[in-house]
C-alpha cells in the first residue's frame, strides 16, 4: 500500500534522523520511497496566470500573461487548459526541464521568454496534455521543487496477515510502538440534529456473513468536487477524486482502513436495508459501469427488493451518488473474510474495500470510522447529520493469549525481561494482565504464543538478537541418491557429455512431434502458456529439442537427470544423447556400466528414425538416446566414497546472442609451455565477438621445433543484433591472430 | 588430449549450497514434484482460503493434485516419523503458472533447509544464515534480515543481499529501489506444522529457510536472462 508521510504525521511525529522506510520495513513491511519532486531546476518558479488572449498569428496558441510576484512576463501558451487565476509551474529562460533547456524563443513572431510546464515537462507525471495547475496556496515566485518537497510517498509491501497496517492510522500505530507509545484517535464531536436517523431507515441482517452493520443518515447535502487538500492526498495514493460524499469515504478507508460505502437515500426501495444471500443468480451494473453477474448465495446489501451493493466489493449504479443526491446513507459493517474473499474471486474484481474485508477489519473501529466520515462530509458537503448510529448485530468477543515469557525467550534466544515484554505488548494495543494478554480487536493474526514472540522480537529490535551456533550433532555420510546422481553426473562430464536442463513440460506440438498418447499422461489444468499443457513422461522429447536448438554445433553430446511422469508414478530417468558423426550413445552407455557396475541392458537405447527428427526440426544425420530409470539402479549399486566436484574455476561469463554464431578453427605452433587456458583467455580477450573457444587438439611433435607444440581451437563468434557475415568473421579472426602473434609469439599453421 | 564436458551452472550453485550445509551437518532430502494439496499448502498451515495461496501462481493437474511451489513440500514428509535432531537441505524444482519473460520462469530451483531440535532459537538461524552469507560471499559480505510473513514459519524473516552497484535509473513515480536483493525467506518451523510432523511444539523447535539458487547463480555469472537457464543453447552451457 502507499502511504503520505504527512498523513502518518497527523498521528504520530516520525523521529527525523532516522529513515521512515528503515523503520516501516523493521516492522515488517519492505518499504520504498517514490520521488515525486525529482530535482526539479530552481529556474522553475511558481506563477499566476492574469489574462490569456488569442496570439495574434495561431489559431491554437495563447498569449498568457502571468506574474511571479516580482515580474509580469507574457509568454506563449498552446496548452488548452490554462485559465486566468491559476497558479502554475513557470521555467525562465535557462532552466533544465524534461526535454531539454528553455530558450528565449519567438513564436509565430511573438517573443516568448521561457514557458509554461505541463506534469511531464516538469518531470512529476506523465501528463503532457495541457499544462499543470499547482495548489493555490503557493506562494509567488518560489521555486516549484521546494514547494513539492515534504509529499513523500511510501511504497510499503504489507503482508496478507496484517490487514491492520492497511492505513495510515494502522501503520502510525505500529511505528509509534516502535518507541514503546501507544497512540489513539482524536475523539470526534459530531453536531448531530434532533432528528432520529432510525426514522429514516432500518436495518436487517439476513447473512450470517455480516456479523455487525452501523448506518448513519446526513441529509441535505450539496454535492460539490472535494477540497484542494483532499483531493491532492487521495490523488498521490492514485485515487480519483469523484465528489465529496465519495472521496469522503474514500479517504476514510485509506485514513483508518474501513471501507464505507454511500448510498442515496432516495434510491433506497422502501427506506429498507437488508444484507442478505442471493437465492437466485442475478445481472447487476456495479458502480465501474460493468454489468456483472452475481451468483446465488453472495452476500449483497439490498432495499427493499432490489440489490444496491455487493456486500463488502463495490456498490451498485442504481443507488450511486449523483449529483442530485441530497440524502445520504452511510454503511459501516463487517463481513465475514472468506465470504467477501469467495466473492472477489468469483466476479474478478478485487476492491480496495475487498482487499481489507479479506485481511480483517476492526470491528470495534468501525463505529469511529462512521461518525468520521459523517463528519467530514458535513463539512465539505453541509447538511445534517441524523441523531444517532442505526445498528443491526453485535462486535465479536475479544480473544485472550497466555504469554510464555520463558518460551519466548526460550524461542528468539535473548533474555526479555517481564517488563519489557509487557510494555512491548501494552504499546501495541494489547490489554496485558498477570500473564494474559487481551488481543487488540484489529489484530486478526495473534493466535498463538509464537506470535507474542515475534512481536516482541521485531519491536525489541531484531538485530539485538545475538547469533549462536546451533548444537552439533554427530554428522552422517552423504550416501544419498543425490550425491550418487551427482557421481553420474562428473563421470559423464569427465567423458566430454554437457548437462541439459529441460522443462518438466511438453506442448501439444511436441507430444504430436514424439508421437504419445495423451491418454497415459498427467496434464496441467490451468497452463498460463499453451507449452505447459503435460507433464514430460520420458526426458527424449526435451533431448530432441535441445539438439535441434543447436545448429552450429557439428557433433553434440547431451544428458540429463530429472523426473519424469505417468499417471501413477514419478520416476527419476537419466537419458543421454548424441549427434552427428561422433561417438554413438551406446560406447558412452558401457563406460557408464563398467565404471559404476549397472546392467547394461537396464538401458533402452534407440536410434532416432529420420521422419522423427524431421517432426523436431533436427538436420544431423545420426541421433541416437539412452535412457534409464534411475530408481531401478540406484539403490542396487555400490558407489564407494563420493567426492562430489565443487568448480573453483573463475568463469568470465558472456551472454548468448538470440542469432546464430558462425565458426572457425584456428591451429597454431606455439611454446609447449603456454597452457591452453592462457590462450583461450588471449582469444577471448582480443575479440568481444568471440563466445566459446574450445581447444580440440594438442600435441607436441619435432617437426615444429623444440620445446614446440601444436594446438587447434573451434572459435564460435557471435553478434548481440545480428548474424555475422563471413567478412565480419574473418575480420575477428584476423583480430585473434595478430593478438596470438603478439603475445605468445604465436605462429599459424595453414 | 582428454575433452571434458560441462556441468549446468545451476548444478555448480547448487552443489556449493549442499556443501556449505552437510558441512553444518545438514543431510540431503529429495521430494517429489508432483504433490497433493496438503502436503505443498495444508501442512504448512496455508488453508484453502489464505490470501497466501493467491501469492503463488500453481500448476494445477487435471487429477486434483499439483506441481509443488516449492520444496516445502517435502518439510513434513522428511520430519515425520524422525526424532530429532532433524536436519535437512532439500533441494529441487519448484513451479509458477505464469507467463515466462526475462526474469519469469515457470520452473525455478529451490534449496529448502530444515533443522528441528530443542531449544533451537532464533539466534541459531541467524547464525547458520550468516555463516553461508560468509561462505557464498565472503567475510565483507552486507545483508539485511528483515520481518516477514510466510505461514509456515512463525516468527517469520527474509534476508536480502546488498546490490553490488546500485540499480539503473530511477524514473519519476517509480520506487527508488533501496539496492536490496532478495535472497531467501526464513524463520522457525510453526507450532501446526511441527504438529503435522507429529512433533510436540512444548518439546522442540526449529528453524526452516527457503533460498533460490537461480537468483545466485544469475548474479555470480551476470546472467540476465533467467530463460537461458532452460534453453540449453551450447554456446551458453559450454561456458561453465
Amino acid at each position: 500500500m502507499k502511504y503520505l508521510k504527512s498523513w502518518l504525521e497527523d498521528y504520530y511525529k516520525l523521529p527525523k534522523d532516522i529513515d521512515v522506510c528503515d523503520l516501516i520495513t523493521r516492522l515488517g513491511a519492505e518499504t520504498e520511497s517514490l520521488t515525486l519532486a525529482p530535482s526539479i531546476d530552481e529556474n522553475v518558479v511558481t506563477a499566476r496566470v492574469l489574462e490569456v488572449i488569442p496570439h495574434p498569428n495561431a489559431d491554437r496558441l495563447k498569449l498568457a500573461k502571468i506574474t511571479t510576484g516580482k515580474e509580469e512576463i507574457t509568454v506563449v501558451c498552446g496548452a488548452p487548459n490554462i485559465e486566468p487565476g491559476q497558479c502554475v509551474a513557470y521555467a525562465r529562460p535557462g532552466a533544465k526541464i524534461r526535454g531539454g533547456k528553455v530558450e528565449k524563443a519567438t513564436i509565430r513572431g511573438v517573443g516568448s521568454p521561457g514557458m509554461i510546464l505541463s506534469e511531464r515537462e516538469m518531470g512529476i507525471g506523465k501528463d503532457h496534455s495541457g499544462i499543470k495547475a499547482l495548489e493555490g496556496s503557493l506562494g509567488l515566485g518560489c521555486p516549484v521543487a521546494a514547494s513539492l518537497q515534504g509529499e513523500v510517498v511510501l511504497d510499503a509491501e504489507v503482508t496478507p496477515n496484517r490487514g491492520d497496517l492497511l492505513s495510515h492510522f494502522g501503520l502510525a500505530r505500529d511505528l509509534a510502538a516502535l518507541e514503546l507509545k501507544k497512540i489513539e484517535k482524536p475523539k470526534l464531536k459530531l453536531p448531530e440534529i434532533k432528528d432520529l436517523a432510525e426514522k429514516e431507515i432500518t436495518v436487517q441482517l439476513k447473512s450470517v456473513n455480516c456479523p455487525l452493520y452501523l448506518a448513519r443518515v446526513v441529509k441535505g447535502v450539496k454535492i460539490a468536487p472535494s477540497p484542494d487538500w483532499l483531493v491532492k492526498r487521495l490523488a498521490l495514493l492514485g485515487v480519483n477524486p469523484i465528489n465529496n460524499i465519495v472521496d469522503a469515504t474514500n479517504y476514510i478507508l485509506f485514513d483508518l482502513g474501513h471501507p464505507l460505502h454511500a448510498f442515496d437515500l432516495r434510491k433506497l426501495e422502501g427506506s429498507k436495508i437488508v444484507v442478505r444471500d442471493l437465492e437466485k443468480n442475478e445481472e447487476v451494473v456495479t458502480l465501474d459501469g460493468e454489468a456483472r453477474e452475481l451468483v446465488e448465495g453472495m452476500m449483497v446489501i439490498a432495499g427493499e427488493k432490489r440489490p444496491v451493493a455487493i456486500a463488502g466489493v463495490m456498490g451498485l449504479k442504481n443507488s450511486e451518488i449523483d449529483d442530485e443526491t441530497a440524502d445520504v446513507v452511510i454503511e459501516a459493517a463487517v463481513f465475514d473474510r472468506k465470504s467477501i474473499r469467495k466473492t472477489a474471486k468469483l466476479l474478478g474484481l478485487v476492491t480496495e474495500a475487498s482487499y481489507r474485508f479479506e485481511r480483517g477489519v476492526d470491528d470495534v473501529g468501525v463505529e469511529y470510522a462512521l461518525d468520521k466520515a459523517a463528519k467530514m462530509i458535513q463539512e465539505m458537503a453541509g447538511g445534517r447529520i441524523l441523531k444517532g448510529i442505526v445498528k443491526a448485530g453485535k462486535l465479536s468477543v475479544a480473544g485472550h493469549q497466555t504469554v510464555e515469557y520463558q518460551k519466548i525467550n526460550q524461542l528468539v534466544g535473548r533474555e526479555y525481561s517481564r517488563d519489557r515484554v509487557d510494555n512491548i505488548l501494552a504499546a501495541l494495543g494489547f490489554e496485558v494482565e498477570s500473564g494474559q494478554a487481551r488481543i487488540p480487536s484489529w489484530r486478526h493474526d495473534i493466535t498463538s504464543w509464537q506470535d507474542l514472540a515475534e512481536e516482541v522480537a521485531r519491536i525489541d529490535g531484531i538485530e539485538k538478537i545475538k547469533a549462536g551456533k546451533p548444537p552439533e550433532a554427530e554428522t552422517k555420510s552423504g550416501e544419498s541418491d543425490w550425491h550418487k546422481k551427482e557421481a553420474i553426473k562428473d563421470f559423464l562430464v569427465s567423458l566430454g557429455l554437457t548437462e541439459a536442463l529441460n522443462y518438466t513440460f511438453l506442448s501439444g506440438a511436441d507430444i504430436k512431434a514424439a508421437k504419445l498418447k495423451t491418454e497415459d499422461l498427467l496434464e496441467v489444468a490451468n497452463p498460463v502458456q499453451e507449452e505447459n499443457r503435460y507433464l514430460r513422461p520420458s526426458l527424449v522429447p526435451g533431448l530432441l529439442k535441445s539438439i535441434a536448438r543447436n545448429p552450429s554445433f557439428d557433433n553434440i553430446e547431451f544428458f540429463e537427470i530429472g523426473n519424469v511422469f505417468s499417471k501413477t508414478q514419478e520416476k527419476t530417468n537419466l537419458a543421454i544423447a548424441t549427434a552427428g558423426k561422433g561417438r554413438k550413445v551406446a560406447e558412452i552407455t558401457q563406460e557408464l556400466a563398467k565404471k559404476f557396475g549397472f546392467e547394461k541392458d537396464e538401458f533402452s537405447i534407440f536410434e532416432i528414425p529420420r521422419d522423427e527428427l524431421k517432426r523436431f526440426k533436427i538436420k544431423k544425420p545420426s541421433v541416437s538416446i539412452a535412457e534409464v530409470d534411475l530408481g531401478q539402479i540406484l539403490p542396487q549399486t555400490k558407489f564407494g566414497k563420493l567426492e562430489i566436484e565443487v568448480l573453483q574455476r573463475e568463469i568470465k561469463y558472456r551472454s548468448v546472442s538470440s542469432f546464430p554464431s558462425v565458426s572457425r578453427d584456428l591451429a597454431f605452433v606455439v611454446d609447449a609451455k603456454i597452457t591452453l587456458e592462457e590462450i583461450k583467455k588471449e582469444i577471448l580477450a582480443s575479440s568481444n565477438k568471440a563466445i566459446l573457444v574450445e581447444p580440440f587438439d594438442e600435441f607436441i611433435d619435432e617437426r615444429f621445433g623444440k620445446g614446440k607444440k601444436s594446438v587447434a581451437f573451434h572459435i564460435y563468434l557471435q553478434a548481440e543484433d545480428r548474424t555475422l557475415s563471413d567478412k565480419e568473421a574473418d575480420g575477428e579472426i584476423k583480430k585473434i591472430i595478430s593478438a596470438l602473434e603478439k603475445k605468445f609469439t604465436a605462429k599459424l599453421r595453414s | 588430449m582428454i575433452i571434458t564436458g560441462h556441468l549446468h551452472p545451476s548444478t555448480l550453485t547448487l552443489r556449493t549450497l549442499v556443501e556449505i550445509f552437510e558441512d553444518l551437518g545438514f543431510e540431503v532430502f529429495e521430494g517429489p514434484e508432483v504433490d497433493d494439496e496438503w502436503h505443498n499448502f495444508d501442512a504448512l498451515n496455508v488453508p484453502a482460503d489464505h490470501p497466501a495461496r493467491d501469492t503463488q501462481d500453481t500448476f494445477w493437474l487435471k487429477d486434483g493434485r499439483l506441481l509443488r511451489t516449492h520444496t516445502s513440500n517435502s518439510q513434513v514428509r522428511s520430519a515425520r516419523g524422525k526424532k530429532p535432531p532433524i536436519r535437512y537441505v532439500i533441494p529441487g524444482k519448484c513451479y509458477r503458472n505464469e507467463a515466462v519473460d526475462e526474469s519469469h520462469e515457470t520452473t525455478l530451483w529451490m534449496l529448502e533447509g530444515l533443522y528441528i531440535g530443542k531449544g533451537i532459537t532464533v539466534g541459531h538461524l541467524f547464525w547458520t544464515l550468516d555463516h553461508v552469507m560468509r561462505k557464498l560471499y565472503g567475510e565483507k559480505v552486507e545483508y539485511r534480515i528483515r520481518p516477514h510473513h510466510f505461514p509456515f514459519v512463525e516468527p517469520g524473516y527474509e534476508l536480502d543481499l546488498k546490490r553490488e552497484k546500485p540499480p539503473a535509473s530511477t524514473r519519476e513515480g517509480e520506487p527508488q529501489r533501496g539496492g536490496w536483493l532478495e535472497m531467501l525467506g526464513c524463520g522457525m518451523v510453526h507450532p501446526i506444522v511441527l504438529k503435522n510432523m507429529g512433533l510436540d511444539p512444548n518439546e522442540y523447535s526449529g528453524f526452516a529457510f527457503g533460498m533460490g539458487p537461480d537468483r545466485m547463480t544469475m548474479r555470480k555469472y551476470g546472467i540476465k536472462d533467467i530463460r537461458q537457464m532452460w534453453a540449453n543453447d551450447l554456446r551458453f552451457l559450454r561456458q561453465f
